[in-house]
């Protein structure tokens, strides 16, 4: 099968020019113009390979990018402008694999992308899931948005964020001082008041009852966890 | 005196006070005004008859009375009366309060000429930023309860100064933010202007020049057009940048000599019917004599009209009228495009102006309209611009006949 490539850029002009060199090598090429419709190929056309225009209306690069990172490790390229350094910095830091700056040459977008395809083809692990269950509880990554169930749940950035880091932990027991520094920063580490607050939060929102939580329990002593349900039981 | 209250011995006049004075600091923003009501309030609990406030210069950190009441006693000679500027001198410098009794061998019957004295520093966190003076003819001495309630009112007045002085540095900080921000916005449109033809022209000639991939003949004729296109995008906006910089540093020059709109305005067309395919325009002009102006200037404000209805107005028809308008000429550009949101019309013209509304991937920088308008004006014209949501624009001119300078 070939390897499938998704272009996002919302110039009409840019998609042409990759679309155009990606065909020669040999490639797929599916396109989209926006961050949204990004995160709908990514679930359901399943492209091997993204390169994501970081200046965007609706969902610019970055945010799309940092989304996808959410549930998928799938190789991503950014194309940024010439000066825009931040933005490079920025990608990277939300786990873009490589950047090309605006204006490249054809060649060395090629060049790129077949380096990164084959550090992905020896990195990859299997990809993760759009979506996430856990019992009547479900996460859309690519959305950003829970579902509890079936109906939508309205959550603040930091009980989102707080919520997907026990679902990339399934399992695990955290403590309170590393879901401190993981969602507030470093300085939060001692503050266990503020983390009550929001474990109790999340609970109003996600537990049937909250008083006998069974998506985030307390581990005396230890910490919090996200338990395994056996298929039984689920 | 212990520590803990007694409810009881709290009295309730005192809590409606001090909740007073805590509501005017709280709602009013200006200390001044704020000032007037509170000493008010704190009278009815501590006897003073004037209250001077005094804080330093921004220079010379000198003290200036700021603020000065008199309240009882000595109304009508408030001239030759002690405003306690030795007292506020000492206070500020130390940073500590101060009392002064009446000078020994006043006359007993003058009370005017017996001042009890009480200064105080406005201090927040360490710094002194001023000081009060508490001044009462004659007696009583200050107590311990007029210390403490006099300390209370310096604090209270040292959080309204110091806040009506950060409302000021934040304005004066938000306005500075501001025009950076336009800067920055100017600096940003224009690489990405400069940078989007300039992206399209390396990447498709770098596509024609790849070694390993032989095109057919209409890729190739696809992609040379584009870097044609992209070339003269790239062109009109350095020439546009350029005519913004000389009209800015007024070295743009306008040649006067007589021009024939009509004519100049069929060329235009013209030209622009093979610039942009699909361009509609209807031309409906009248008799109309000969002006004074600079025909490649004109033809440029009408270029970029005619540019910015395609651009904006797609698919709609542009209508130009030419007529004679009492002593002037009357141009107008109509289109029935989309429409721009009448809180952005008058900003039209403004250097760098876009409509934010925009929708994406409409290319512009924003120098356009306002070129048009130095050029108009250099004509001793005007141009205006109309528009409705939903029907359209219109872009009205008018010229003299004949130039001021040449009569």
């Amino acid at each position: 099968m070939a390897t499938r490539i998704l272009i996002v850029d919302d110039e009409p002009l840019y998609i042409r020019l990759l679309q155009i060199n990606l065909l020669t090598e040999g490639y797929e090429v599916i396109t989209a113009t926006n961050g949204e419709d990004a995160l709908e190929a990514i679930t359901t056309k399943s492209p091997d390979l993204v390169i994501l225009d970081v200046m965007m209306p609706r969902l610019d690069g970055i945010t799309t990018c940092e989304r996808i990172r959410q549930f998928s490790n799938l190789p991503i390229i950014m194309l940024t402008a010439k000066g825009e350094e931040q933005d490079r910095v920025q990608g990277l830091n939300v786990g873009a694999d490589d950047y090309i700056v605006k204006p490249f040459s054809a060649t060395e977008l090629l060049a790129r992308v077949r380096a990164v395809l084959r550090r992905a083809q020896t990195t990859r692990e299997s990809a993760q899931e759009r979506y996430f269950e856990h019992g009547n509880l479900k996460i859309d990554f690519a959305r950003a948005e829970v579902w509890r169930d079936g109906r939508p749940v309205y959550l603040s950035a930091t009980e989102y964020r707080l919520l997907i880091h026990f679902a990339h932990h399934i399992g695990q027991v955290i403590t309170a001082e590393q879901l401190l520094v993981a969602i507030w920063g470093e300085q939060y580490r001692e503050d266990k008041e503020i983390l009550w607050v929001s474990i109790a939060r999340l609970r109003q929102k996600l537990e049937d009852n909250p008083h006998q939580p069974v998506h985030i329990v307390t581990r005396s002593g230890l910490g919090y966890q996200m338990p395994i349900f056996e298929k039984e039981n689920a | 005196m212990t520590a803990t209250i007694k409810m009881e011995s709290v009295s309730d006049s005192v809590l409606d006070v001090l909740l007073a004075v805590s509501r005017v600091a709280n709602q009013e923003s200006e200390w001044r005004p704020a000032l007037d009501k509170i000493v008010r309030h704190i009278r009815s609990l501590f006897i003073f008859d004037n209250l001077v406030i005094y804080l330093p210069e921004a220079e010379s950190s000198a003290l200036e009375v700021a603020y000065a009441r008199v309240i009882g006693r000595g109304r009508s000679s408030s001239g030759d009366i002690s405003w306690g500027e030795a007292v506020a001198t000492q206070v500020f410098g130390l940073g500590e309060k101060f009392l002064q009794q009446p000078p020994a061998g006043a006359s007993e019957s003058d009370r005017l000429s017996q001042p009890y004295l009480l200064g105080l520093p406005l201090k927040l966190e360490k710094e002194t930023i001023g000081a009060v003076v508490f001044i009462r003819f004659g007696g009583p001495e200050y107590n311990e309860t007029n210390l403490r309630l006099a300390s209370f009112f310096a604090e209270v007045v040292t959080h309204l100064i110091v806040r009506q002085r950060l409302k000021g540095s934040q304005e004066k900080l938000e306005a500075q933010q501001q025009q950076v921000r336009l800067q920055e916005d100017f600096i940003s449109t224009i690489s990405h202007e400069l940078l989007t033809p300039l992206g399209f022209i390396k990447g498709y000639t770098t596509t024609l020049l790849r070694p390993d991939t032989s095109w057919d003949e209409s890729n190739r004729r696809e992609f040379l057009t584009i870097i044609d296109e992209e070339t003269d995008r790239l062109q009109e906006l350095i020439d546009n940048l350029l005519d913004s910089a000389r009209l800015q540093s007024g070295s743009l020059r306008i040649e006067f000599q007589p021009v024939r709109l009509d004519a100049v305005l069929k060329d235009v067309v013209l030209r622009a019917r093979a610039h942009h395919k699909g361009l509609h325009a209807v031309l409906d002009l009248g008799e109309v004599m000969p002006i004074q102006g600079d025909p490649r200037r004109l033809s440029q404000v009408f270029e970029n009209l005619i540019g910015n209805a395609v651009k904006y107005a797609p698919g709609s028809p542009v209508i130009i009228t030419l007529s004679t308008e009492e002593h002037r000429v009357h141009l107008t550009f109509r289109d029935h495009g989309p429409g721009i949101p009448p809180q952005y019309v008058p900003h039209l013209f403004e250097r760098f102006f876009r409509n934010p509304e925009q929708p994406p991937g409409v290319r512009g920088s924003g120098l356009g309209l306002f070129i048009c308008r130095q050029i108009i004006e250099a004509h001793h014209g005007e141009i205006t611009a109309e528009s409705a949501l939903g029907e359209g624009t219109t872009f009205h001119i008018y010229l003299p006949f004949v130039q001021p300078q040449a009569i």
